[in-house]
Formats: C-alpha cells, sequence, structure tokens
C-alpha cells in the first residue's frame, strides 16, 4: 500500500503545526478514527463457489431474453412518449418490469440488516412500494426519443449460477451508457434482473446506502413517506426531465 | 505565458502533500461488521457538503444554467473540448505512469492535433483520426500501483473526493497550461472554466435530485463507484457487481452473533 515514493520537496516547518491540527481534526472527526489496512475489495466469506457447470447458452439466451424485452418495451414507450404520456408510459412499463426484475430480492439486499426487523405486512407493502418506484423511474426518465438504440455487448457467468448480460445504449452525438444486467434465476425457473449497473454505478449500493440513513436517522416510516413522494413527484412531472 | 512565482506553488504543493500523509494516517476505520467503514470522516464531509450545495444553489448553477439557455450547444462544447485539451497533459503522464504506452502515444497524438489543427483544443479533430479521449489521473494510477482508496473526502468547492485521489489535485493543477498564464485574461478563463463544467453536470445532478432520498450518501457511492469504474477503464472485474449479494450472508450471522 502507498508504496509510492514522495517527490523530492521537503515540508516547510511552518506546516507541520498544520499537519498536527489536521490529524487531530481527522481523529476527532472521524470518532476513534486510527485504522488499520483500508483494504477496499472487503472478501465476502465463502463467495468463491464455482458458477454452477459450464455456462449453458441456452440459459444465457433465457437471461438474456428478459433483457431485450426492458430494451424492446423501452425503445416502445420512448418513441410513442408523447401521445402516451407519462400514465400510459407507466401502464407499459409495469408489467414488464415486474416480470423482469427480483424486486423482493432485491429490497432485501438493499435493506440488508433493517429487513428482519419488518413484519411481513411491511414487508410485502415496501417490495410493492420499490416496484411502482422503479416503474415510475423508468416512465419518467424514458420519456422521449432521439435515435437511441440498445446492444448486447458480452455475457459473463458469474458465481452462484448468475449471468452478466452487457448492454449499451447508444445515443446519437452522445456518449453511449454501458448498461449491464446481473441476472438470476428466480424459483420459478425464471431468470430476473438483480442489478442493473449503468456506467460502473449500481443503484443497489447508491440505495441501500441511502436507506440505511434515511432509517438511522429518521426511521422506516420516513422512508416509506419520501418514497412516495419521490414517486409523486415523478407522477405530476414536478421534475419533468428534458428527453434523455 | 511566464513561469509564476516558485513560492505559492511549493506551498500549494506541500499543503496537499501534508493533507495527504496526515489523512492516510488516519484513513478507514474498522466497522463492527469487520469490514472497513469508507466515510470516517462523515461529520465534517456533510457539513462540507451542506456548504457546497448552498453555494451551488444560490450561486453556482443558476450561473451555469444562464451559461446553457444563452450560449449555443456548438460554442458549450468547443468550451469543453477546449478545457479537455488543456487538462489532457494530465492525461498523458499518467497513461505512461500506469504503464499504458501506446495508449499514451495515442495521447501525445491527440493532444497535439487538437492543439493545433483543433485551433487551441476548440475542436476535438483528433477522435476522427482514431487517438479516442482517455480518462486517466493520478488517483487512477495510484491504485494500479496498489494504493487503497483511504478515508472518503467531501472538500469545499471542489466535492466529492478521496485520499488516494488528492494528490491529483496537484498534478492536474502543475500540467494545465493555465497554472502558468499570468494576467487579466486568467480570472474569466477560469470562471469559464467552473461554469462550464458545471454546465456539464447539469444533468447528472437533476437526475440525482429526483431519484436520491439522501444526496449526501448518494453522492459518495456514486463517487467511489464511479472511481472504480474508472480505474479498471471501464471494466470493473464483475464479482464487485455480486458482492452485495454475498455479503448478505454476513451479515446475517453478524446479527446472531450480536
Amino acid at each position: 500500500m502507498r508504496e509510492w515514493n514522495t517527490p523530492e520537496f521537503t515540508l516547510p516547518g511552518a506546516l507541520r503545526p498544520a499537519i498536527l491540527v489536521l490529524c487531530l481534526v481527522t481523529a476527532a472527526a472521524g470518532a476513534q478514527a486510527p485504522a488499520p489496512e483500508p483494504e477496499p475489495a472487503a472478501e465476502s466469506a465463502g463467495a468463491a463457489e464455482p458458477a454452477a457447470g459450464p455456462a449453458d447458452p441456452a440459459q444465457f439466451d433465457a437471461a438474456a431474453a428478459t433483457v431485450n424485452r426492458l430494451h424492446e418495451t423501452l425503445l416502445g414507450v420512448m418513441q410513442k412518449a408523447g401521445e402516451m404520456g407519462y400514465a400510459g408510459r407507466y401502464r407499459e412499463l409495469e408489467p414488464v418490469i415486474a416480470a423482469g426484475f427480483d424486486t423482493p430480492l432485491i429490497v432485501k439486499v438493499i435493506l440488508s440488516r433493517h429487513w428482519t426487523d419488518l413484519n411481513p405486512q411491511q414487508q410485502s407493502d415496501f417490495i410493492t412500494l420499490f416496484r411502482r418506484l422503479s416503474v415510475a423511474t423508468y416512465a419518467s426518465r424514458f420519456n422521449g426519443y432521439d435515435r437511441e438504440t440498445f446492444s448486447e455487448l458480452s455475457r459473463e457467468a458469474l458465481n452462484r449460477g448468475r449471468l452478466l448480460i452487457k448492454t449499451e445504449l447508444q445515443r446519437p452525438e452522445k456518449k453511449p451508457v454501458r448498461l449491464d444486467y446481473l441476472m438470476h434465476k428466480a424459483g420459478d425457473g425464471q431468470w430476473r434482473i438483480i442489478s442493473v449497473i449503468a456506467n460502473g454505478v449500481n443503484d443497489l449500493s447508491l440505495k441501500r446506502a441511502e436507506y440505511a440513513v434515511v432509517i438511522k436517522e429518521r426511521g422506516f416510516d420516513a422512508l416509506v413517506a419520501d418514497i412516495q413522494n419521490k414517486i409523486k413527484e415523478m407522477e405530476s412531472g414536478v421534475t419533468e426531465p428534458e428527453a434523455l | 505565458m511566464q513561469q509564476r512565482d516558485n513560492q505559492p506553488s511549493r506551498l500549494f504543493l506541500s499543503i496537499l502533500m501534508a493533507l495527504v500523509l496526515a489523512l492516510s494516517g488516519c484513513a478507514g476505520t474498522p466497522t463492527k461488521s469487520g469490514g472497513v467503514d469508507p466515510d470516517p470522516l462523515e461529520p465534517a464531509n456533510r457539513a462540507f457538503f451542506t456548504f457546497n450545495e448552498t453555494l451551488d444553489k444560490y450561486l453556482i448553477k443558476p450561473i451555469a444554467e444562464t451559461y446553457v439557455d444563452v450560449a449555443p450547444r456548438g460554442a458549450r462544447t468547443a468550451v469543453t473540448n477546449f478545457f479537455d485539451n488543456l487538462r489532457y497533459l494530465n492525461v498523458i503522464v499518467n497513461s505512461f505512469l500506469q504503464g499504458k504506452f501506446s495508449q499514451g502515444v495515442s495521447d501525445v497524438g491527440r493532444f497535439v492535433v487538437n492543439s493545433t489543427l483543433g485551433i487551441g483544443g476548440l475542436f476535438d479533430v483528433a477522435t476522427g483520426y482514431g487517438l479516442a479521449r482517455h480518462d486517466e489521473d493520478l488517483g487512477q494510477t495510484l491504485a494500479v500501483w496498489g494504493a487503497g482508496q483511504g478515508a472518503y473526502l467531501y472538500l469545499p468547492v471542489r466535492g466529492p473526493n478521496a485520499v488516494r485521489d488528492v494528490p491529483d489535485l496537484a498534478s492536474s493543477y502543475f500540467l494545465n497550461p493555465l497554472t502558468y498564464v499570468t494576467g487579466a485574461v486568467l480570472f474569466p478563463v477560469t470562471a469559464l472554466g467552473i461554469i462550464n463544467t458545471r454546465a456539464n453536470l447539469l444533468d447528472e445532478t437533476r437526475i440525482r435530485d429526483e431519484a436520491a432520498v439522501d444526496s449526501y450518501s448518494f453522492t459518495r457511492e456514486a463517487y467511489i463507484q464511479r472511481r472504480e469504474y474508472l480505474i479498471f477503464d471501464g471494466n470493473p472485474p464483475s464479482e464487485g457487481y455480486e458482492d452485495i449479494f454475498d455479503e448478505e450472508s454476513e451479515d446475517e450471522s453478524i446479527l446472531i452473533v450480536e
């Protein structure tokens, strides 16, 4: 770690106190701060299970079909965005997202340790709410068409039988957006999306961090209220974005 | 162009290095779950976040929005190209530092072509010649050399950062030709650079404001993931994507222990 050599210059003596102060400030800010190795890739115990057998092309095709269905529906609503309106786009996307995403698993991972604190009613309500949030987000963001196309880049087999479908959204005169879909085979044998990674940014981790903060500071009910507000804002087009 | 007085530059660099040394010593607090807290400085970071958001809301963002309304798209693209080109020396140096020699050579070609045929960088002619734009900086180089990310830092004015990315503030400063320009022209050019950068981020911040229930942690997670993506040049190891699913069982076992 940090084996790079400090360039040849010396710290002016006047800076020493400043460093001291800084270290004190950071130590105080970090509350009981001094720490060992910042090892970013926390190894998940027992994650090294091999992929379930050699990747079967039929499985890949089935997983890619789920992604394609989502992409085709998105293109459809983008092309008719104006005449459909937000409500029309929402109606069109809802069944595809309900079938294509494993929302119960996604929600469980996002809420992480808080999940088990919820009673079964709260759990199932939250799954419904989160699904509405996903559909609303797609319906509000994919609100116009400017000759965008989706194309598949590659496929990869990961741990525990999961597959990764890498795709790209191409936009004329704009940088393409990489969209990687992490897929797993649900109990009913259907391939479902469990994570979407857009240009390397994974929505799941973002939401997990955010939701943890809201729950910690204001409680679970406040989180539910916040999400309901987000959905309302998108419905009413308060924040109606320009075309993607 | 004229060499500036050496004193303030040395001081600036020294302060930055001091920051890095000081912070890397205190970076990363182990959490209960045995992982590393990526944000041990959260209280200070949040304070600066609030400061920046306020500054942005009342000053920088309104100016950037007006700029987008007033300046035609073509002009804004030229401005973006111009500043990208000025920043490109830092990209070149870091391509080589990461051992990407053919990329480095191509980056030199890109800088030369855009600075000349592209009229001082206003036009990106090089991409058309197959000299693609790369995104490298000293933070990425340090990561490639094995340095850990260190604590997440939210800096006043500058925004999201991490200890590992701080030395780049110095290298991108000294490798930017604008640093060595003096005189009255410096202020408006710098201001234009800031406004243009902010204007290019309007879409991103709008999406964030639409989506986020806690903007601070949203920004932090997005920054950390985005850096990882850039370090691996757009191809981070796919295992990273599924860590979040395999951690879950760990979390549960911790709950039982607690």
